[in-house]
């Protein structure tokens, strides 16, 4: 088992769109954060919702960025998955290993480090931008860094989570384009409908029991964005990310995962 | 070490209607290079992932040292093997995919080293697959296979891509690992490059056995095609048909009989005081006894002028 862990953490590491997904993460997070601190936010309603800059509620807004990072984790998992078929390197793969839910096994766990390390690059990317903002005027480092210190823990466990997902989509679904539409789909357009039309419904879907984990911000639990009071506890969307991983892993092995390879 | 062996028992395997595979049974032994040969479509492939583990069969067994190759335990040290559309990530080099491999499978990293160099990948190791020609993919998936020194080695159409030398690189190579007491099994369509690699038939028609042997004995087996010149062509076809030798008129004065031996056809001759002018030989080449083997594969020529 290990050995077939160290297999799939160096097909990550030769390969140049490991790197790429990794960059791409580090600029979207920077991206997003700029764009939501320079919102307009000096008129109308708008003054009311958006915390001063520089404040501590506004950093919570400017790290919200960090959730990027998840839908990164989420490719990378579908990509580890379903390249092997993309590719077909599911045929060495299998020959080395002819036992298939070993190497799901295998897969699962490299995608919880690499989750890590996309993480990594998003907060890497987020303390950058505090450190420019710090540098700007707007707060002191101290308060900028408690914020950004709060808000990892909660951001790292739903992306390495979500890493685990997209692994158990891409078992189930074995077409790397399937299911990257469906993942992203649902995260993006299905589950925000879901969750305006049934909250209690909808904090049962994959991104949902994400943004549970997100919540280490006073922001959110306050409510900004919509009212987040439907959302299960932190502990309970941790686990229900856990079982949608492993649900479809186990699902997609004796399933998808077990045709023939031809 | 025992013996390594391959044995196919009762294989059967349907595609929704389509029987691929139908009750297939043979065995492959050790120290010979053993050719596995069909038209397109007879299921060589589908026989060569069954066996590997890559596609469940319908019914029955495929063995490799008497297990099937989920059950062996270190596959990759058991068996090598060849696949086509066996596939590589473009953006990785040959090196890191064989270190995967080895990596997966408890091989040395120097062992990557040796393959590639036995292939004669060593200067292009670092590139990236991407641009590799055929016959270097084709050197590579080799170079996979031999990387845990397996004593079994399973090759689909491996001659594909590669440019003459190339090939008879690779007929050394299976000639050489055959002697050292190695099982090759190989598929192919190449039947003049066959012929001169291996020792040993399996031949596969709609997915059915058609024959199994030692070539050179199939060969002496199927007989000869002879050639006769003589003044009384139509007894002679008479005579030989009489005997059960298929003959037939050819041109004026010319007779041709298949499948049969000098011998007989001298006996005949001899016996019916037949004047001959001039009779040849020519024995089956594996073509001969491929097609007389895997008649109704094909259309014939006839049919296919109707369709």
């Amino acid at each position: 088992m290990i050995r077939l862990m160290k297999a799939e953490a160096l097909k990550l590491v030769t390969i140049r769109s490991t790197y790429a997904l990794l960059l791409m993460t580090a600029i979207g997070t920077a991206g997003i954060g700029v764009a939501v601190a320079l919102a307009p936010h000096n008129h109308g309603i708008q003054r009311l919702l958006f915390p001063p800059r520089g404040t501590p509620a506004w950093y919570d807004l400017v790290f919200s960025a960090l959730a990027l990072a998840e839908d990164f984790a989420l490719v990378l998992g579908v990509i580890i998955m379903t390249g092997e078929f993309r590719h077909k390197t599911a045929t060495p793969t299998f020959l080395a290993e002819p036992r298939r839910g070993r190497v799901v096994a295998a897969k699962l766990i490299v995608s919880l480090g690499a989750g890590v390390v996309v993480m990594a690059a998003a907060a890497f990317a987020a303390l950058v931008l505090g450190l420019c903002f710090v540098a700007a005027g707007y707060g002191g480092v101290g308060e900028m860094a408690g914020r950004l210190g709060q808000a990892l823990p909660g951001y790292l466990v739903a992306t390495v989570l979500f890493g685990t997902y997209g692994i158990g989509l891409g078992a189930i679904l074995k077409n790397q384009v399937l299911a990257l539409v469906v993942g992203l789909g649902l995260t993006a357009v299905v589950e925000p409908i879901i969750v305006a039309a049934w909250p209690t419904v909808g904090r049962w879907f994959p991104s949902e029991a994400a943004r549970s984990l997100e919540t280490g911000s006073s922001l959110s639990r306050s409510g900004f964005g919509g009212g987040l009071s439907h959302l299960l506890p932190s502990w309970e969307g941790a686990l229900v990310l856990i079982a949608y991983a492993l649900a479809l892993s186990i699902v997609g092995s004796m399933t998808t995962l077990r045709t023939d390879i031809t | 070490m025992p013996t390594a062996s391959v044995e196919v028992r009762h294989l059967t395997k349907r595609f929704g209607s389509v029987t691929a595979v139908d009750d297939l049974s043979f065995t492959v032994e050790a120290g010979r290079v053993t050719g596995f040969l069909g038209p397109n479509g007879a299921g060589k492939t589908t026989t060569l992932r069954m066996l590997l583990g890559l596609i469940t069969p319908t019914s029955g067994q495929a063995l490799v040292n008497g297990v099937s190759y989920p059950s062996l335990i270190e596959p990759v040290r058991a068996v090598g093997a060849v696949l086509e559309s066996s596939g590589f990530h473009p953006g990785r080099s040959a090196r890191s995919h064989l270190r995967i491999i080895a990596t997966a499978t408890g091989v040395e990293t120097s062992r990557v080293d040796e393959v590639l160099d036995l292939v004669g990948l060593t200067k292009d190791a670092q590139r990236r697959v991407g641009g590799y020609s055929m016959g270097m993919r084709q050197r590579l998936e080799l170079a996979r296979a031999l990387l845990g020194e397996p004593a079994v080695l399973v090759l689909d159409e491996p001659a594909n891509g590669l440019d003459p030398q190339g090939i008879a690189w690779l007929r050394s190579l299976l000639r050489y690992l055959a002697s050292a007491g190695m099982l090759v099994f190989i598929s192919s369509h190449l039947l003049a490059e066959a012929a001169q690699t291996v020792d040993e038939v399996v031949i596969l028609n709609h997915g059915r056995l058609a024959a199994q042997g030692r070539l050179s004995e199939l060969l002496a087996e199927a007989g000869a095609t002879i050639r006769l010149r003589s003044t009384e062509p139509e007894r002679l076809v008479a005579s030989l048909s009489a005997r059960g030798i298929g003959a037939r008129r050819e041109g004026a004065d010319q007779v041709v009989a298949e499948s049969t031996t000098p011998e007989r056809v001298g006996a005949v001759v001899a016996e019916d005081r037949i004047v001959i002018l001039e009779m040849t030989s020519s024995g089956e080449s594996l073509e001969d006894l491929f097609f007389s083997m895997t008649a109704g594969g094909a259309l014939p020529a006839r049919e296919l002028a109707q369709t």
